[in-house]
C-alpha cells in the first residue's frame, strides 16, 4: 500500500481506530496485523518471507543469548547473516550477479549462458532485512537484550510505517517503545500531522512534479540540449532528495502520533558544507548502520590513513550496492567513497588557505555548500541512469555546453513551475533551520497552507516512492 | 480522553479553515482564469470576436502563427490549437465560442487532430467549472477526480492550462510557436513511413462540428499543414476517413509541401519561419484571402 493512494486513505482511520481503542497486546495484535495487511495489499505471497525473516532472526536472537560458548555464538551470527544477505542476494542481486559472471566470462573469452531467473524483489527487503540482521548482531555484541515476545518482536519487524522505505529503526530503539502502550498526546499529534504535510507536500507536490521532467530527459538524453539536460539533473537531485525525505516525514509524523519516536531521516542535506557532513544528513538512518555494522567493524578510522581510506571506500561501494543490482550504483557509492577520501587529504590545506587568505566564512561556507550540491549531482547522474552509456551522454553532452539557452528546454512551463518550488522548498528550509517548538494556530496554519499547496500543485498520478525499489 | 478531544476540536478547526480556504482561494483563480489572454481564457469571457478561427492539436498551434495571419489577411485571428487537443475537445470549445463570441467568418481545422487520442482531456478540469459542455467531457474520462474537483474547488486549477493562464496574465498567448530549427541529425535521419490512423470519435465530432458550423454561415477549411520530409506520413487513412464523416469536405494535403529543414522545429512541428512561409503559401493557393501576396520561398 502507498501512503499516497486510496487505500491508504481507508486504511489509516480504520487503523486509528483500532489502534487507541485497545491496550497493551491488543494493540500490539492491531498494530501487527494492520501491518501485514498494509504489506500484503502489494502482493500478499511475499509474507511468508517476511514472517520467515522475523522468525528466524527471533529463533537466532534467543539462542544467542543463551548460549555461552563463543564459538557456538559465532556460528549463530555467522547464521544469521547468512540467512538475511542470503534472501537479499537472492531476491535482489541474484540476476546481477549472473549477468556480471556471464559479462565478465564472455569478456575473458569464455562465453557462457547463465539462466537468470524471474524474480521479484519482495518490496522493502533491503530495510527490514538490515533491521532484522542489526538486531541479531547487537544481540551477540551484549548491547541489546534478545527479545522473549514472538508478538512485539514480529511487530517491530513487519511495523507498517517504516516497513518498506524505512527510516530503518532499530531494535535498541524500537523495541522499549513498543514494550509500553502509549497514551495519546495532543502536542505530539499536532506534531506528527504537522510532519504528515510537510512530507506530502515533498512528495506529491514537488517530487512527482519533477518526476516527469527527469524521466524524459534521462531516458532519451540524446534528444535533449545541455541546459535541458543540465535542468534534468538539479531536478533529479530535489526529486530524489523530496520523494523519499518526504515518505520518511510520513513516516516518522504516523509513529509520532502513534507514540512512538523514529528520529530523523534527513537534515537539509543540500545545505551541507563537507561530504562527512553529508552523510550525517542524508538517510541518517542507513548511513549510520553502515557506520556501526561495516564501517566500524572493518576497523574504521583506528588504522592508518590508507586503512582509513580502505574501509571508507568499501562502506560507500558497498552502501552503493545496496541501492540497487546496477553496477552505476556501485560507481555512485564509489563516488561518494573518493569524494569522502579526498575531502581528508584537501579538507585541512583548505582551511589553512581560507584562514590566511582571509576569506570571509560566509563566502567559504556558500562555496562549499555550491561545491558538495554540484559534486553531488554529478554522482547522482550515475545513480538514476541506466547504464554508464546513458550517464556518459548525459554528462559529455552537458560539458560540451551545446545549446545553452532556454528556447531549446522543453515543457518550459513545468519546468519554470519546477524551478519554482524547489526555490520554495529551499526557502522553507533555510528559514527553519532548527525545529521549533510551535503553538497549535501555526500548526493549523502549516497543515492548512500544506492541503492548499497539494491541492494546487500536487500530482495526483499515484507515483510509487523512488526507494520502493531499494 | 481530553487529549484526544483537544485534538478533534483542532482537527475540525483546521478542516473549517481548509474548506473556507479552499473556497476563497477557488473564486480568486477563477477570477484571474477569465483575466487572462489565454486562448481558452478569451473564449470564456467574450468578446474576442475574431474573424479567422484555427483550431487543432500541437500542429495546429505551431503551423498557423496568428500574428502573421493578421498581417497577411488584415484580419483579426485567434488560435485556440493546444497540444493533444482531440476533436471532440475542438468540437466543445468552438460551440462555447459561439455561445460567447460573435461568429468567425472562417475557421480551419488543422485536420490531423482526429488522430489525436484522449490526452488533453484531462486538463479540462481547469475550465469545466465555465462550461457544460468540458464539465461533462471532463466527468466521463475522470468521473472520481470530478467529484474530487466538486470537494475541494481548488483542485481543478492544478493544471498546466491555470499555469498557462497565468502566464499569459498580461500579454496574449498568440505568440506561442516554436523559434528553434530541427537539429541536423534529427532532420538527416528519415523514419520509417508512417500512416497515422483517425480515431472514430474524432471523426465523428468533425462529423458534427462542421455543420454546425457551416450552419452559422462560416466558411470551414480543413487543412493537413507540413511535415517535415524526415517524416514519411501518407494520408491514406486520413483524408477518405473524413472525407467519409464529413460529406462534400475537401481536406487540403500540405504535409509534404515544404522541404527545407530550416522551416522545422522537429519532424512534426514548424516554427515561426515556417508557419509564415506556410501561410504565404495558403494565400497564393486562396484558402486564405491576403493582401500581401508573394510566392512561397520553397
Amino acid at each position: 500500500m502507498l501512503f499516497n493512494s486510496f487505500a491508504f486513505l481507508i486504511f489509516l482511520p480504520l487503523f486509528m481506530i483500532g489502534y487507541w481503542s485497545t491496550r497493551g497486546r491488543a494493540r500490539l495484535w492491531v498494530m501487527f496485523l494492520a501491518s501485514l495487511v498494509f504489506y500484503a495489499w502489494w502482493d500478499w505471497r511475499f509474507l511468508f518471507l517476511l514472517l520467515f525473516s522475523a522468525l528466524v532472526d527471533y529463533s537466532l536472537g534467543l539462542l544467542l543469548e543463551n548460549e555461552q560458548d563463543d564459538a557456538a555464538r559465532h556460528r549463530l551470527i555467522v547464521l544469521s547473516i547468512v540467512v538475511n544477505l542470503g534472501l537479499l542476494g537472492f531476491f535482489k542481486y541474484f540476476n546481477f550477479f549472473a549477468d556480471s559472471a556471464a559479462q565478465l566470462s564472455e569478456a575473458l573469452g569464455l562465453p557462457v549462458t547463465w539462466n537468470t531467473l524471474q524474480i521479484v524483489m519482495p518490496v522493502g527487503i533491503s530495510f527490514y532485512v538490515f533491521k532484522t540482521m542489526s538486531y541479531t548482531i547487537d544481540v551477540y555484541r551484549r548491547t541489546q537484550r534478545a527479545d522473549h515476545d514472538l508478538l512485539r518482536f514480529a511487530t517491530f519487524v513487519v511495523f507498517f510505517p517504516e516497513l518498506v522505505a524505512g527510516p530503518i529503526v532499530r531494535a535498541s530503539r524500537l523495541l522499549p517503545q513498543l514494550s509500553r502502550d502509549h497514551r495519546f498526546d495532543y502536542e505530539r499529534a499536532l506534531s506528527g500531522l504537522t510532519l504528515i504535510c510537510a512530507g506530502y507536500v515533498r512528495k506529491v507536490v514537488v517530487a512527482d512534479s519533477l518526476a516527469p521532467l527527469v524521466d524524459v530527459r534521462f531516458a532519451h538524453p540524446e534528444a535533449h540540449s545541455a541546459l535541458s539536460l543540465l535542468i534534468g539533473v538539479y531536478f533529479y537531485a530535489f526529486q530524489i532528495y523530496c520523494d523519499f525525505s518526504g515518505y520518511s516525514n510520513i513516516a516518522i509524523g504516523l509513529a509520532r502520533i502513534l507514540g512512538f519516536d523514529f528520529g530523523i531521516n534527513f537534515d537539509r542535506p543540500y545545505f551541507s558544507r563537507s561530504f562527512s557532513q553529508f552523510w550525517t544528513r542524508w538517510h541518517i538512518s542507513l548511513s549510520s548502520w553502515l557506520r556501526d555494522y561495516l564501517y566500524i567493524p572493518l576497523g574504521g578510522s583506528r588504522g592508518g590513513t590508507l586503512f582509513t581510506f580502505r574501509n571508507v571506500m568499501i562502506t560507500m561501494l558497498l552502501g552503493g550496492l545496496w541501492h540497487g543490482a546496477r553496477w552505476t550504483f556501485v560507481a555512485w557509492g564509489g563516488l561518494h567513497g573518493l569524494y569522502l577520501v579526498s575531502q581528508r587529504i584537501i579538507g585541512p590545506s583548505y582551511q589553512r588557505a581560507v584562514k590566511s587568505l582571509r576569506v570571509p566564512q560566509a563566502v567559504s561556507s556558500a562555496f562549499l555548500i555550491l561545491l558538495v550540491f554540484h559534486l553531488t549531482c554529478f554522482g547522482w547522474v550515475f545513480f538514476r541512469a541506466q547504464s554508464f552509456r546513458d550517464a556518459w551522454q548525459i554528462l559529455s553532452n552537458i560539458a560540451a555546453m551545446q545549446d545553452m539557452s532556454f528556447a531549446s528546454v522543453d515543457n518550459k512551463i513545468l519546468v519554470l513551475k519546477g524551478a519554482m518550488l524547489i526555490a520554495g522548498l529551499l526557502v522553507v528550509e533555510g528559514i527553519t533551520l532548527k525545529p521549533r517548538d510551535v503553538s497549535p494556530a501555526r500548526r493549523l496554519a502549516f497543515a492548512a497552507s500544506c492541503i492548499w499547496i497539494l491541492l494546487l500543485f500536487g500530482s495526483f498520478s499515484g507515483n510509487t516512492f523512488i526507494y520502493f525499489q531499494f | 480522553m481530553r487529549e484526544a478531544k483537544r485534538f478533534a476540536v483542532w482537527f475540525v478547526v483546521l478542516a473549517i479553515v481548509v474548506i473556507a480556504g479552499d473556497r476563497i482561494g477557488a473564486f480568486i483563480c477563477s477570477r484571474v482564469l477569465l483575466a487572462s489572454q489565454f486562448r481558452l481564457s478569451r473564449i470564456y469571457r467574450g468578446g474576442a470576436n475574431a474573424d479567422i478561427l484555427v483550431i487543432g492539436d500541437s500542429r495546429g498551434v505551431h503551423s498557423f502563427y496568428a500574428p502573421a495571419i493578421e498581417t497577411l489577411t488584415g484580419r483579426p485571428a485567434l488560435n485556440l490549437s493546444c497540444n493533444s487537443m482531440s476533436m471532440p475537445i475542438a468540437e466543445a470549445l468552438l460551440a462555447d465560442y459561439l455561445d460567447r463570441n460573435a461568429a468567425p467568418r472562417m475557421v480551419i481545422i488543422e485536420t490531423t487532430c482526429v488522430v489525436v487520442n484522449r490526452g488533453l482531456v484531462s486538463e479540462l478540469r481547469t475550465y469545466a467549472g465555465l462550461s457544460k459542455r468540458l464539465e461533462t467531457l471532463y466527468a466521463r474520462e475522470h468521473p472520481r477526480a470530478a467529484a474530487a474537483g466538486r470537494l475541494f474547488r481548488l483542485l481543478p486549477y492544478d493544471s498546466e492550462f491555470f499555469l498557462r493562464a497565468l502566464m499569459y496574465l498580461r500579454r496574449s498567448d498568440q505568440d506561442w510557436i516554436n523559434r528553434n530549427v530541427i537539429a541536423p541529425h534529427l532532420a538527416a535521419s528519415p523514419r520509417g513511413r508512417w500512416s497515422p490512423r483517425p480515431h472514430q470519435e474524432n471523426l465523428d465530432a468533425l462529423g458534427r462540428l462542421v455543420p454546425l458550423l457551416r450552419a452559422r454561415g462560416i466558411e470551414v477549411k480543413l487543412v493537413i499543414a507540413p511535415y517535415h520530409r524526415s517524416v514519411m506520413v501518407d494520408m491514406n487513412e486520413i483524408t477518405p476517413g473524413v472525407t467519409r464523416s464529413v460529406p462534400g469536405a475537401r481536406v487540403m494535403n500540405y504535409a509534404d509541401a515544404i522541404e527545407e529543414s530550416r522551416y522545422f522545429a522537429d519532424g512534426v512541428h514548424m516554427n515561426a519561419e515556417g508557419s509564415e512561409v506556410f501561410l504565404r503559401m495558403l494565400c497564393s493557393d486562396g484558402v486564405l484571402q491576403c493582401h500581401v501576396e508573394k510566392p512561397p520561398q520553397t
